[in-house]
């Protein structure tokens, strides 16, 4: 590592190695220890670092924790399985009742078919003795 | 694939099955790194404490389907809390507000309590005044703790557009921040101008 690399970094990540890219820790330590100098940058660093570290970090507030915590997941219950339980037997139920209504309407249909054929075709042939039917 | 290491996995596992103590501990622990996070992009207390509320609820839904190996937990929050800062950012450009001049120091000589929050609120002001990129990338790096790679990765840049941000954002600083530190030299490094 050059030592423009050691300022480069010192410019952009501050003066504390641990926010340095991992890659490049342990070159930039041997590069200070070999040079103090180097020091200088790191010192200009530090500066904005603590102007910085001046910045309040805000605290959460307890109605903000309270509301969070009341609305987190909740443990599935005892009463939750036999809702679910409830849910599927409902919905089988109700399954096996439409599926009774379809297969009644299906039935009806094919059964009066023939009939209902029949009834077309003799309409059919009335045609000439509706007077006859009508005048007695 | 590299499977990912989540310090967070097994909190997260266990929140998402209902278990109180581990949802207290997730608070605990993510609620004051996104609070910061949202008031240092956003500014605004009121605005940074309704995006960390939206994050967590967000984690809430997410934390029973939570998927281990494929991202960090923070980092994922981290996303989240990202975007409905720049929602947030967006509306305001679209709406301009007017932003209130600096105070002058009119006052007697404060103590040094005083003096502290004042010096925080220089910094907080001139954090507000960088371009969102560099003050994303600054809040990220120097606030957070992300490593360089979470950071760009969580920006969708590389490692060297994310140095270049943070080199430029550092430098408005120092000059925005040159009163309060004499010593600082607002052009102390060479070979990085860029």
């Amino acid at each position: 590592m050059k030592a423009d690399r050691l300022h480069a970094l010192a410019e952009a990540y501050g003066a504390d190695l641990r926010r340095w890219p991992a890659s490049e820790r342990v070159f930039a330590e041997s590069l200070i220890a070999a040079d103090p100098s180097l020091k200088t940058a790191l010192a200009q660093a530090a500066a904005l670092d603590a102007l910085l570290d001046a910045s309040p970090a805000p605290t959460p507030s307890a109605d903000l924790t309270a509301r969070l915590l009341a609305a987190a997941p909740k443990a599935k219950t005892s009463r939750y399985h036999l809702d679910r339980i409830a849910l599927f037997l409902g919905a089988g139920w109700a399954a096996a009742a439409c599926a009774g209504v379809v297969a009644g309407v299906g039935l009806t249909t094919h059964v009066t078919a023939d009939e209902r054929a029949d009834a077309v075709l003799y309409q059919s042939t009335l045609v000439e003795v509706d007077d006859t039917e009508v005048l007695g | 694939m590299v499977a990912i290491v989540d310090p967070d996995e097994d909190l997260v596992r266990r929140v998402g099955q209902g278990d109180p103590a581990a949802a207290q501990t997730l608070v605990s622990r993510k609620l004051p790194r996104i609070l910061a996070l949202a008031q240092r992009m956003l500014g605004d207390a009121a605005e940074a404490e309704d995006v960390a509320q939206e994050t967590m609820l967000k984690a809430w839904r997410q934390a029973p389907k939570w998927t281990p190996g494929k991202a960090r937990f923070d980092t994922w929050l981290h996303r989240v809390a990202l975007n409905l800062c720049y929602d947030r950012l967006r509306r305001r450009r679209e709406i301009p507000m007017e932003t209130p001049p600096d105070r002058p120091d009119d006052g007697p000589a404060p103590d040094r309590a005083l003096l502290a929050a004042e010096t925080g609120a220089q910094v907080d002001g001139a954090l507000k005044r960088l371009p969102d990129r560099q003050r994303e990338a600054v809040v990220l790096c120097h606030y957070q703790e992300l490593s360089n790679i979470e950071a760009a990765a969580l920006m969708s840049i590389s490692v060297e557009a994310l140095e270049s941000l943070l080199s430029r954002g550092r430098r408005a600083l120092r000059l925005a921040l040159a009163d309060l530190a004499p010593g600082m030299k607002p052009g102390m490094t060479k070979g990085v101008g860029r």
